[in-house]
């Protein structure tokens, strides 16, 4: 089985004063959550979703989830204090289910630009490998500064990527990555693929779309926004 | 839910458009696998239409010739994963009435109605990732059927749209004007349902024709074609060209004789009205088809050697997963001269 882990569980939000966590802003009538939700609820290898959230947003990812008719979220899992904790709070959670060989498609809520394509090459790619992260590369020059004053270093342009998600990982081989990190007290990774690396074991890269950005700011919101009016210009 | 369109913003020039695709309650959304450009979609790339026109027509998405997999469906017509043909001819129904009263009519129906929704004509066509569309509008696909090649449903649907805008006995001598897709799509449909008349195919490249799985091919010109006692002409050349094949099938059809009028042409055309007059020819014209042409076509699928046939015109495979490659294919298909086209392989 393919699940969907959709990682909900940021709190707060840097968008003006709205106190409400990005992931609920209305974007055009609709919750970026649900189109992020969209599209694994609509992807044929997508077997079942896990949806991690906060305590709190229980209820109304439930209300969210009967209005927008989103069908195959079969786990809905309490968010830790760190993404390694929401990730690892799901695995725990729905290991019981499933197999070690199943595949886990672990996803930010507020990248609804997810592709069908992006998704299906994380299955694939983890199914061969074990282990995926979703990249892009990096068109930008990227600075090494040890202290934001000067440059320290100009890594080579062609080498660096910037990773995005999903990142798709075997069952058995994420929920042993995170347990040896914990045994290690490795406990604020922001990036699973780290884990996995930590193992020893290679992680493959499956190639992104720069679409595919993540709402974090007003000027991502805002970006959204532009890019979904656009497709509304209809004939008269 | 999200998903990417390639609209035709001016000539040459495609945007990428992000749209939000709504499910209605008769409705299903299709993911696109698979599409084809028709001449259409060529002259709306090159911007070959009056200004006019082509400002009422951009932005638009391209294609009407399309299949696809059911990925979200509002009723029980349809099982999710089912793998789907489009029709791209919807008409706008009143209290489930015709507001032209044509649909009825077996020589008419559905395509003839002039408020009737084309894809890439009059409505944004099948050249995206996702199309929200109603289940009324789709035909399942048989899973014994080879799943690219009904992206030809479309054309083949045409044909028989041709076929029954004329009542026929069954056992006419047909003649075929044009030797390019739908000549060749027609003179398949005709092997199949005709199979008591004889099949002439007659066009200018003796390469192309030759393909033509007819009874017997004429380059045009020939002097030899009036022997042939042809009862009906179809003319499947369209452009300029095609007023020159309609004065050859005027020439050459018997008296009381019908034609068949395929092809457009976006220019005026000289015809021989003397003649026609003379001989007492019917000229009809055809446009599209029905869900009931659609239907059909994917029955004539079943015969085998029908399948070879239609499958020769597959030309190659062409993979879009962004939009240069979108691009590509249009100019891949601008450029192609031979008896076939290019499929393009959706994965966005």
């Amino acid at each position: 089985m393919n699940i969907g882990i959709i990682l909900a569980g940021g709190t707060g939000s840097r968008m003006g004063n709205m106190d409400k966590p990005k992931q609920f802003i209305d974007i055009y009538g609709k919750p970026i959550i649900i189109y992020t939700l969209e599209v694994f609820d609509n992807h044929p290898e997508i077997d079942y979703i896990a949806v991690v959230c906060l305590q709190e947003y229980m209820d109304y990812m439930k209300i969210l989830l009967r209005k927008y008719e989103i069908n195959k979220v079969k786990w809905l899992i309490e968010g830790g204090a760190t993404r390694q904790e929401s990730v690892y709070n799901a695995i725990k959670f729905i290991s019981k289910d499933l197999n070690d060989d199943d595949i886990l498609v672990i996803h930010d809520s507020v990248r609804p630009l997810v592709s069908y394509k992006i998704i299906s090459n994380n299955i694939f790619n983890a199914k061969e490998f074990g282990a995926t992260d979703t990249v892009v590369p990096s068109s930008d020059t990227i600075i090494k500064s040890f202290d934001g004053v000067e440059i320290h270093e100009v890594p080579n342009r062609s080498e660096l990527f910037i990773g995005q998600t999903p990142q798709s990982f075997k069952l058995g081989l994420i929920k042993k990555a995170h347990e040896a990190a914990i045994e290690k007290n490795k406990l604020n990774a922001t990036d699973d693929c780290q884990l996995v690396l930590d193992l020893g074991h290679k992680v493959r890269l499956v190639m992104g779309e720069k679409l595919n950005f993540k709402i974090t700011s007003f000027d991502d919101l805002l970006l959204l926004k532009a890019i979904i009016k656009l497709g509304k210009t209809e004939m008269i | 839910m999200l998903g990417k369109s390639f609209k035709i913003i001016e000539p040459k020039r495609f945007d990428l458009y992000i749209e939000d695709i709504h499910c209605k309650t008769d409705e299903a959304i299709i993911r696109i696998d698979y599409g084809a450009i028709c001449k259409a979609d060529l002259r709306y790339y090159l911007g070959a239409r009056d200004k006019r026109t082509l400002g009422f027509k951009y932005p638009m998405s391209l294609l009407h010739e399309a299949v696809g997999t059911i990925v979200l469906n509002k009723t029980n017509k349809y099982k999710t994963g089912d793998k789907v043909v489009l029709i791209p001819n919807i008409i706008p129904n009143e209290n489930d009435k015709c507001l032209n009263c044509v649909c009825e009519n077996p020589q008419l129906g559905e395509n003839y109605c002039p408020n009737a929704k084309f894809a890439s004509s009059n409505s944004d066509g099948f050249g995206r990732e996702y199309v929200n569309y109603p289940v009324t509008h789709l035909i399942k696909i048989p899973s014994n059927l080879e799943y690219r090649i009904a992206i030809f449903s479309e054309l083949i649907s045409v044909a028989i749209a041709a076929y029954r805008r004329i009542q026929l006995q069954g056992n006419e001598t047909i003649a075929i004007w044009g030797d390019g897709i739908l000549g060749y799509i027609l003179c398949c449909v005709l092997q199949v349902i005709h199979k008591e008349g004889k099949i002439i195919a007659v066009g200018k490249h003796e390469n192309k024709i030759k393909q033509f799985p007819a009874d017997k091919h004429y380059l045009t010109g020939n002097g030899s074609i009036k022997s042939e006692n042809i009862d009906v002409a179809y003319e499947c050349v369209g452009g300029d060209s095609s007023g020159n094949a309609i004065n050859e099938s005027v020439d050459n059809i018997k008296v009381g004789g019908k034609i068949v009028l395929t092809g457009v042409a976006e220019n005026y055309i000289g015809v021989n009205t003397r003649k026609i007059l003379e001989k007492g020819i019917a000229i009809y014209g055809v446009t599209r088809s029905s869900v009931a042409d659609f239907q059909k076509a994917i029955q004539l699928f079943r015969d085998e050697q029908f399948r070879l046939w239609i499958s020769r015109l597959i030309l190659d495979e062409i993979y879009i997963e962004n939009i240069g490659d979108y691009y590509n294919a249009f100019e891949m298909e601008l450029k192609n001269s031979k008896l076939g086209k290019y499929i393009l392989h959706f994965n966005l």
